[in-house]
């Protein structure tokens, strides 16, 4: 066994732990902002994870491999960034209602006065 | 009154789809003439294609794909005939606020991609799973980032019916080469290749080119007809 297969399999094994923890996560979390962390944060860790294992296991991939991750590191926040934005604007139902920090809506409401 | 027209015109419809059903015979092999086995042999042997469903849908069957793309057409023709009467009443187009500026930044990255995926998709539809049609789509799910993205987007009309055009003639005129040159309409008329290349399987790689430009075209049109404002 060589290291690069020992490699492989503590990242497959790694990714697969995150993408099961990030589909816990939509099950079991109260709200759309909740879900959306644990569905965007912890999948798009666990797929470049297990890509990478899989790189890591066939070596003549490697460059495709790299292409993926770079693109799935791009892509996901990005979909996931409108995603959140859109439920924000749309007022979706907050569990933790009157506790929550809302940056977001700080920012804005600072624009708005100094527009 | 309507109704009992109806009502006897579905009748007679059934009547005869059930005489046809009838006359299969249920749990009987249907493909006793051997067609399965011609197309799993002839795509491997004599098309050289690896992926038999590309063979049968573009070249066994081509001129079923012709109708398909035609069905397409007119569906998208008729939806921008229905919604280009409805537009004046909506007036502005449906978006609620801008999309922001990480979306922004980050669509003009992403749309490249995305078609190159869709090109590469459509190109090599003899080789792996794909094809024209689900390249088109991948295409036009780029145009649809963009147009959501930016507000004062737009695609020119006259330049997707002039790709559309194009492509339809390309795949017409194919057909036609085939028909003078071989004896039937989409015969295969390039040199078949090796297995597993690029340049395999004669006319299909063309043809797909050809769909995937078209499917690419009129969804584009179609989506840029319900979500874009009146002009």
């Amino acid at each position: 066994m060589s290291i690069l297969e020992i490699l492989g399999g503590i990242s497959l094994v790694i990714g697969s732990i995150f993408l099961f923890l990030g589909s816990l996560g939509i099950y079991r979390m109260p709200d759309v902002f909740n879900r959306l962390q644990a569905g965007t944060k912890a999948s798009t860790l666990g797929a470049m994870a297990t890509i990478l294992g899989v790189g890591l296991l066939a070596p003549g991939w490697i460059l495709k491999i790299i292409i993926i991750i770079l693109f799935i590191g791009y892509s996901n926040p990005i979909s996931s960034h409108a995603l959140a934005r859109a439920m924000h604007k749309r007022k979706a139902f907050m569990y933790f209602k009157g506790e929550e920090i809302d940056a977001y809506k700080e920012i804005e409401e600072k624009d708005n006065t100094e527009k | 009154m309507k109704k009992v027209i109806v009502l006897i015109s579905l009748g007679i419809l059934g009547f005869y789809l059930i005489d046809i059903f009838l006359g299969i015979g249920f749990g009987v092999p249907h493909f006793t003439n051997g067609v399965k086995d011609l197309y799993l042999s002839n795509s491997k042997d004599t098309l050289k294609v690896s992926n038999v469903v590309t063979a049968i849908v573009v070249n066994f069957r081509g001129f079923d794909t012709l109708g398909e793309v035609t069905v397409l057409f007119l569906a998208s023709t008729a939806l921008g005939g229905i919604l280009y009467k409805k537009r004046h009443h909506v007036g502005e187009r449906s978006v609620l606020f801008p999309a922001s500026q990480v979306v922004m930044s980050g669509a003009k990255l992403l749309f490249p991609s995305i078609v190159l995926l869709g090109a590469y998709v459509f190109i090599h539809g003899h080789l792996s799973p794909g094809g024209g049609f689900q390249g088109g789509t991948i295409i036009a799910t780029g145009f649809l980032l963009m147009l959501l993205t930016y507000r004062n987007y737009s695609v020119s009309h006259n330049r997707l019916v002039y790709f559309e055009s194009l492509a339809g003639i390309l795949f017409v005129s194919i057909g036609l080469v085939g028909y003078f040159s071989k004896g039937s309409f989409l015969e295969n008329v390039l040199p078949v290749g090796n297995m597993n290349e690029l340049f395999s399987g004669g006319v299909i790689g063309i043809i797909y080119i050809a769909v995937g430009f078209k499917v690419a075209a009129e969804l584009t049109g179609i989506i840029y007809t319900v979500l874009h404002e009146k002009d």
